[in-house]
């Protein structure tokens, strides 16, 4: 194969490696928000769920015990949003930025609790190999299983009732509030994932920060997305590329940091460009009370 | 009144419940814990300064985003912001050929206009294509610290600098110290009349009137002729210019020169202190006092007590958890 093939194959390889975690997180928020609750605590899920992912397979020399620990985690964070949202009827963007901040505060203080050292966890048995491609994998069927529930199913009908008209899913019979938690703290656990990808697949520790902001990229990602699994996706591999290409241009001799910005720059241009043509499902962030 | 001082009492409860709490399960009691953070932000006159200087960072990143708040609108962008502001500061600082008189006011206007440029471009994004502040504010934040990586080790490298900061800045360039030994300088003071000035902004100007409007209720707002695009461009480069303010500061009266890490999520922390400030400037000040206690008496409690500092970020996260009340709900959404 020539050279170029060959940087042209690791390039796209490093895409889906890059894209994973950002796909799982765009997935949970897609799920999120059809059922009419923003979540912006992506981040804090993501972080929690690397983390005790860690944790559980330090303790147990398990990573499939510490992938399973990563995603109850993650639905727990989900599911503080969502009793937050649904029964205290509170400004979820406010309350997810809060979750973002008390995950890394308190990844930072469980890491000196439970490791005894401050910054980043010991080596902890992994997934591997293997356990990396199973997860890329299962990324892209859980996209298209999403899709399918929410709109070949009458669970994903009434989610989707939620997030339209919440009131008018209430009077046709669907009790919203309910159906509006199990979606986050679902979505949460998918989210999850992305954060066992990190922590237990593609590394094999924790450490404080690992997550950099993809939880951001990944709510960019369903906008981009139109609040569809397989559009949130294709959005999610699109800013993998960006995040694999700065490897490849940083050798091209292009400065670093500049390259590192290309995510999240893309995602600004997309969110500018898109936001004004497509329509978020019409009671997204609205708390609804009986 | 009411509501702010239930406000208060839910932050105290969550700071001394889960911090207790947190403070058991590495096993120290909390009396040791939090008798160490009292100690260490409060117990003799430098320490004291060194409390006021951490209530000065979070009181101009604060009162950006309550400004923002008021308007609708949610700056998570306020650490991009600090970040830009400190920047420019540091780099002009340097630069510029001025005499004293001149050089800290122009430089510290400069470090303002960079914050608000920030600010502002969310802003901009927001009224001509209606992009989320919340997702391009943080999205502006990574770029603003790889940005400013780029610029202070490329284009913009000066003599003398080290990796990821400038050059030490002249004295003229130095902001004057308040208490003599510490490193608490005048910005304590000009925070404070930012607060006042704001305070009578938001309740006695037709500005702040225009801001409670198009936050409050954007479609009455709009019929009444507030132009909501410009309204929301203005409250988010005012947010950002005061945030950036508060970088050129830190840069200018405390470290003396800009390295990239020169907040330690001042911009993050200030959203509790803007909430359990309740948006009020004055309620403000106390609130940021609070937290500076918290800040600067986190690192006493880890060497003395050794309690992990962290457990003070988990807390300042939960306050913000529980005060997203549902007062900002109807005015951004609707708008």
């Amino acid at each position: 194969m020539s050279d170029f093939g060959g940087a042209l194959l690791a390039l796209l390889a490093l895409t889906l490696v890059k894209a994973t975690p950002l796909i799982y997180a765009a997935l949970g928020g897609v799920l999120s928000e059809r059922s009419g609750v923003v979540n912006i605590g992506l981040e804090g899920i993501l972080t929690a769920a690397a983390f005790f992912a860690v944790v559980a397979s330090a303790a147990t020399g398990s990573p499939i015990a510490g992938a399973a620990a990563g995603m109850v985690a993650g639905a727990a964070v989900a599911a503080i949003l969502a009793f937050a949202a649904t029964r205290l009827g509170v400004d979820q963007i406010v309350a997810g930025t809060g979750l973002n901040i008390m995950a890394l505060g308190g990844a930072a203080y469980g890491l000196v609790l439970v490791f005894n050292q401050p910054g980043a966890s010991r080596e902890v048995p992994s997934l591997g190999k293997p356990g990396e491609v199973v997860l890329i994998a299962l990324a892209f069927a859980l996209a298209a299983a999403l899709w399918f529930a929410l709109f070949r199913t009458p669970w994903g009908l009434h989610v989707r009732a939620c997030g339209e008209n919440p009131r008018a899913a209430e009077v046709a019979g669907i009790d919203a509030l309910q159906t509006r938690f199990w979606a986050v703290v679902i979505g949460g656990a998918i989210a999850a994932l992305g954060g066992v990808y990190l922590s237990l697949a593609e590394l094999d520790l924790y450490s404080d920060g690992m997550t950099a902001g993809r939880g951001y990229i990944a709510l960019a990602a369903v906008i981009f997305g139109r609040w569809n699994p397989w559009g949130a996706l294709g959005a999610a591999l699109f800013f993998g590329f960006f995040a694999a290409l700065q490897y490849s241009l940083q050798r091209a001799g292009i400065p670093s940091e500049l390259m590192q910005a290309l995510p999240y720059v893309a995602a600004l241009v997309a969110l500018a460009g898109f936001a004004g043509r497509v329509r978020a499902p019409a009671a997204d962030g609205i708390p609804f009370e009986r | 009144m009411g509501r702010t001082l239930r406000d208060a009492l839910i932050a105290l409860g969550i700071v001394f419940g889960v911090g207790s709490g947190a403070m058991l399960l590495a096993h120290v009691s909390p009396i040791d814990g939090f008798g160490a953070l009292f100690d260490g932000a409060l117990g003799n006159a430098s320490e004291l300064a060194e409390t006021l200087l951490q209530t000065t960072a979070l009181l101009f990143p604060a009162l950006g985003i309550a400004l923002a708040f008021r308007a609708g609108l949610f700056n998570i962008g306020a650490e991009g912001q600090i970040v830009l502001g400190g920047m420019t500061a540091g780099i002009l600082g340097v630069a510029l050929p001025l005499p004293g008189p001149l050089l800290i006011p122009v430089v510290l206007v400069a470090g303002a206009c960079a914050g608000g440029l920030w600010g502002g471009l969310a802003g901009f994004l927001k009224a001509r294509f209606g992009a989320n502040e919340v997702i391009s504010t943080l999205m502006l934040n990574t770029i603003a610290i790889l940005l400013a990586t780029y610029l202070i080790g490329g284009p913009f490298k000066q003599p003398g600098a080290g990796a990821a900061e400038t050059p030490q800045l002249p004295p003229a360039a130095w902001l004057p110290v308040l208490v003599p030994n510490s490193r608490l300088s005048v910005s304590f003071l000009i925070a404070l009349a930012l607060a006042a000035a704001l305070q009578y902004a938001f309740h006695r100007t037709v500005f702040g009137y225009e801001l409670r409007a198009a936050g409050k209720a954007p479609e009455a707002a709009r019929r009444a002729g507030i132009d909501l695009g410009r309204t929301a461009f203005s409250a988010m480069a005012l947010s950002g210019a005061i945030a950036g303010l508060g970088g050129a500061t830190i840069v200018m009266g405390v470290l003396h020169r800009f390295n990239t890490g020169l907040s330690p999520g001042y911009g993050f922390v200030a959203i509790a202190v803007a909430l359990v400030g309740n948006l009020e400037p004055l309620f403000i000040i106390i609130a940021a006092f609070g937290f500076g206690i918290l800040q600067s008496g986190a690192i006493a409690m880890q060497a003395e007590a050794n309690v992990p500092r962290d457990i003070v970020t988990l807390i300042e996260g939960l306050v913000i958890v529980a005060l997203a009340g549902r007062r900002f709900v109807a005015e951004r959404r609707t708008s």
